[in-house]
C-alpha cells in the first residue's frame, strides 16, 4: 500500500538522475520479494505523477527479486519458497539473515540523448544547484 | 543513452533517518518505533506505561495517525511531550515527518522518545524513521496467523508484543500455532505476553524499555533488514 509514496521518492529521484534535456524512455526497478510492493498500483502511481509531464512516456521495467536469507547458524544460503517460512533447510535452525529481497531500487534509466549533448552532461540538480 | 543508478528508491527518507538517529545519538535519546495494526492496542499499551515511566525519565511521544489528534490527546495526559502528526492519507510515517515532529520536542532534556506509527503492519516497516529498535505489537483478537502473513515485522522487530492477553479464553487463538509460525521465522525472537488493558506482564514489557534505555542500549544499531 506505500505504492504511492514509492512513486513519489522515484519521480523525485528520476529527475536528479536524467540529465537535462534528455528524453527518458524506460526506467528500470528492481523490487524485493519481502517489500510488499505491487507493480501494478505503483505503475498507477507513476503514470498518475508523470502523466502530461515530459516524463509521461517512460515505462516501468520492473524486475522481481527473489529472497535469498543466510542462516546465521551454519551459513548456508537459500531461497525460501515462502517468506513465512526461514527454517534452514541445511541445519533447521530459524535465525535468518537477509541477503536479497529487501528493499526497491532504481537500477538504470534509459533515455534518449539530445543533439549536440555530450556524455556526463550535468542533471537537472546539479544544474539548478550550478545556477 | 544508458544511466546506471543503482540506488534504493527510499535513500533520501534514508539520509533523514540517519539524521534523525544522529541528532538522537547526539543528546543520548533512545528511540524505538512501535508498528502494529490499527486497533492493536499501541496507544493503550502506551497509556498503561507511562506512568510508569515518567517518575524518573523524560519521554517524549511522536504518534502518527491519517486522520484526528485522539492519540495525542490521550497520551498528553500521561506525558507533556506529545506531538500528533497526521498524515493525511499515507498509511505510514517518513522521516521526514519525524524530523518536523521532533521540532516541536524538546529532544535535548528527553531520555526516550516513542514514534507510536499509523495503524499498519506491511508499510511502516519499509520507512526507517531513525530509531534505535523497532517494536512490533499483534493482538489476540487478530488471530494467530499474523506473524506468518507479516514476516518482515518479524524480522525487523527487537522484540515482539502479544496484546490482549486477557482475550485469550473468549476468542479463537491458537497460541501454538502463533508461537510456532514466529518460530519459523526468527527462532530467536524476543516475545512479551500481555495486557495492556489489565495490566498483566506489563512489567516485562518496562523492564524491556528500561534495558533498552540504559547507556549501553543507546549504541545499538539500527539494522534494517
Amino acid at each position: 500500500m506505500h505504492e504511492g509514496a514509492i512513486a513519489e521518492a522515484l519521480v523525485e529521484q528520476v529527475r536528479r538522475w536524467l540529465p537535462a534535456d534528455a528524453v527518458l524512455r524506460r526506467v528500470h526497478l528492481e523490487i524485493g520479494r519481502l517489500e510488499h510492493v505491487e507493480p501494478s498500483p505503483l505503475r498507477l502511481h507513476w503514470t498518475a505523477l508523470t502523466l502530461d509531464t515530459d516524463l509521461g512516456d517512460a515505462e516501468l521495467v520492473i524486475e522481481h527479486v527473489p529472497l535469498v536469507v543466510r542462516c546465521g547458524a551454519c551459513g548456508h544460503e537459500h531461497e525460501p519458497d515462502e517468506p513465512s517460512y526461514l527454517i534452514c533447510p541445511e541445519c533447521g535452525s530459524a535465525r535468518p539473515e537477509v541477503i536479497r529481497g529487501a528493499g526497491v531500487v532504481l537500477r538504470r534509466l534509459e533515455a534518449d540523448q539530445p543533439e549536440g549533448d555530450p556524455d556526463g552532461h550535468p542533471g537537472r540538480r546539479e544544474r539548478a544547484q550550478a545556477q | 543513452m544508458d544511466i546506471p543508478v543503482v540506488e534504493n528508491v527510499l535513500k533520501l527518507n534514508d539520509e533523514i533517518a540517519a539524521e534523525n538517529r544522529e541528532r538522537l545519538r547526539a543528546h543520548n535519546v533512545a528511540c524505538f518505533n512501535l508498528i502494529g495494526s490499527p486497533g492493536s492496542g499501541k496507544t493503550t499499551l502506551l497509556e498503561r506505561t507511562l506512568p510508569l515511566l515518567t517518575a524518573d525519565l523524560r519521554v517524549g511521544i511522536i504518534t502518527g495517525d491519517i486522520a484526528t489528534t485522539r492519540d495525542a490527546q490521550r497520551l498528553a495526559a500521561h506525558c507533556p511531550h506529545v506531538t500528533q502528526i497526521n498524515t493525511g492519507g499515507s498509511c505510514h510515517l517518513d522521516a521526514n515527518q519525524v524530523k518536523q515532529g521532533m521540532r516541536n520536542l524538546p529532544i535535548p532534556k528527553l531520555d526516550l522518545l516513542i514514534i507510536e506509527n499509523v495503524g499498519n503492519l506491511i508499510c511502516p516497516v519499509s520507512f526507517d524513521l531513525g530509531q534505535g529498535a523497532t517494536v512490533g505489537i499483534f493482538s489476540v483478537p487478530e488471530g494467530a496467523d499474523k506473524p506468518a502473513k507479516h514476516p518482515r515485522i518479524v524480522l525487523e522487530a527487537s522484540l515482539l508484543v502479544l496484546n490482549k492477553t486477557d482475550l485469550l479464553p473468549h476468542v479463537p487463538f491458537d497460541r501454538e500455532v502463533f508461537l510456532a509460525d514466529l518460530h519459523a521465522l526468527r527462532e530467536d525472537v524476543p516475545l512479551v505476553e500481555l495486557s495492556a488493558h489489565t495490566g498483566e506482564g506489563i512489567e516485562t514489557w518496562t523492564e524491556w524499555v528500561r534495558g533498552f534505555i540504559a547507556p549501553g542500549a543507546l549504541a545499538r544499531e539500527h539494522t534494517a533488514v
